[in-house]
């Protein structure tokens, strides 16, 4: 015979959210039934008013969501309302411990905007070393010979690149390397280099895109447009 | 508030003390009160060039180490009435010059109501040629038309850039680029690089070209900034320059190669 446990699940519980300036409830809650009536039927909602809300607007709120058939499971929000979800024996979640998932990819990006490239206007001169850590390159203008730059993601030349290039320097293989003039003393990818003597002469001066090819563990180099 | 111009080049002989003496003199003549400072404590030319040699008694170390005032140290130029000298010592090497010390000399020659302060840094990216850097407002690159020049001179903006009190402070020093010992023939053969060449490898704005000229040497021998010989090509190219440095727009000279006539030929002649 099997013991009872308590174990942690997780539901999707709704909250709804109800400012003190809003439409009257009652009325958007009957358009949000008749758009979706099986959604607005299934779902558990927490409701979370604002701190202005008298407890009698709460309790007309309450009656409203019960009448269309909402399944209210308990109140949210600031503490002074917890007395009053004991008082209606609803349950009281803390503001505290919710977890608020993100709607869409887009709009995480706007939320948590990750690193962007590392932006330097040259000239890089001889002798400069740049490294762009955990992030892209970008060098505006040249990069002079006995200069070296170096990045974990890509690096973007704009200009004359005569120096030493490395991407990918913490062992990202598809990392690449992008410049308008290519010159360079040497090009390194995730640790596999090549010296200005082993670059295809056609290449020499022209827009170039570098990559690694992980199979072979060559650098594979192309022209850009 | 004076202005600090620092020569400078990274790579040694490719006539930075001739180009400070000759900057020196040409921004005096054009009626700005200034001085010249040799920073190559240890092997000091400035002196020899401006032809003082004989009437140096202190030096920029002794106005450091507060043995010497900077009235008695600074040397009045006999011919040209705006222009000071101050020597570097023979005797000490380039620790004497401290960044503490050396702020305060520039400062006093500021008080004296100097417009410029030219700094004739040595060779190389130790200490004397860092801290003439380090205050430079300025700095005029010194570069002969030859890859292991251009490399060093790159080189030396970097540090320019990088490690002066202007760059620290988040400014920038304002950059000009002077190539010297340019010989127009030898370009056309393909055995120097061409003025071209150089801009495009250092980017920075070219304020001369100095053609290789007999009159340099000979300048630097009788103790005559080659900027007051008018009838030296090398002369001329220098107040050019200065007069490009301070905002003038003068097209380049001595940059083609000089027509051979039929006699000068056949007798051998040119300079």
């Amino acid at each position: 015979m099997m013991a009872p446990r308590i174990r942690a699940n997780r539901y999707s519980v709704m909250t709804l959210e109800w400012p003190k300036d809003s439409e009257p409830l009652e009325q958007w809650l009957k358009e949000q039934c008749d758009k979706a009536p099986a959604l607005m039927q299934e779902i558990a909602i927490v409701l979370k008013p604002s701190l202005e809300h008298e407890s009698e607007e709460i309790q007309a709120a309450i009656d409203s969501l019960d009448q269309l058939g909402i399944g209210l499971i308990g109140l949210t929000g600031d503490s002074s309302h917890r007395a009053l979800a004991d008082e209606m024996g609803l349950a009281w979640l803390s503001p505290n411990n919710v977890t608020v998932e993100p709607q869409s990819e887009k709009e995480r990006d706007v939320n948590q905007p990750r690193e962007t490239a590392l932006v330097v206007e040259g000239p890089i001169r001889s002798g400069v070393q740049v490294y762009a850590k955990d992030r892209d390159l970008i060098v505006i203008g040249q990069v002079s010979e006995g200069a070296e730059i170096m990045a974990d993601g890509h690096v973007h030349v704009y200009g004359r690149c005569r120096g030493r290039v490395a991407a990918g320097v913490s062992g990202q293989t598809n990392a690449e390397i992008f410049c308008l003039t290519f010159e360079p003393e040497l090009v390194s990818l995730a640790g596999t280099y090549c010296g200005s003597d082993q670059i295809p002469e056609n290449l020499w001066s022209a827009r170039v895109r570098v990559g690694l090819d992980e199979n072979s563990q060559k650098l594979t180099f192309g022209l850009m447009g | 508030m004076a202005t600090v111009v620092t020569v400078t080049s990274g790579k040694g002989g490719v006539g930075k003390t001739t180009s400070s003496a000759a900057i020196a003199a040409g921004l005096a003549q054009a009626g700005h009160r200034t001085v010249v400072i040799d920073f190559d404590v240890g092997l000091r030319n400035l002196d020899l060039i401006m032809g003082v040699e004989r009437r140096v008694v202190f030096d920029f170390v002794n106005v450091i180490s507060g043995e010497a005032t900077l009235n008695q140290a600074l040397i009045q130029d006999k011919r040209l009435e705006n222009l000071s000298i101050l020597a570097a010592s023979q005797t000490k090497d380039k620790d004497a010059l401290t960044e503490e010390g050396v702020g305060q000399v520039l400062e006093q020659l500021a008080e004296m109501g100097f417009e410029y302060i030219v700094c004739d840094s040595p060779a190389g990216i130790e200490r004397g040629a860092t801290m003439a850097l380090h205050f430079a407002d300025h700095a005029v690159i010194v570069t002969n038309p030859e890859v292991s020049s251009v490399r060093d001179s790159d080189r030396i903006l970097g540090i320019l850039q990088s490690k002066s009190k202007r760059a620290k402070e988040g400014g920038k020093v304002h950059e000009h680029l002077l190539i010297t010992r340019y010989d127009p023939a030898r370009v056309d053969n393909g055995e120097m690089l061409s003025k071209e060449d150089v801009c495009d490898i250092l980017a920075v704005k070219l304020i001369g070209v100095i053609p290789e000229s007999k009159a340099v040497l000979k300048a630097s021998n009788t103790g005559v900034p080659v900027i007051l010989d008018d009838d030296a090509d090398a002369g001329l190219a220098y107040g050019d320059a200065v007069a490009r440095f301070l905002g003038e727009d003068r097209p380049m000279r001595f940059v083609t190669p000089k027509k051979q006539g039929l006699f000068s030929r056949i007798l051998g002649g040119g300079d």
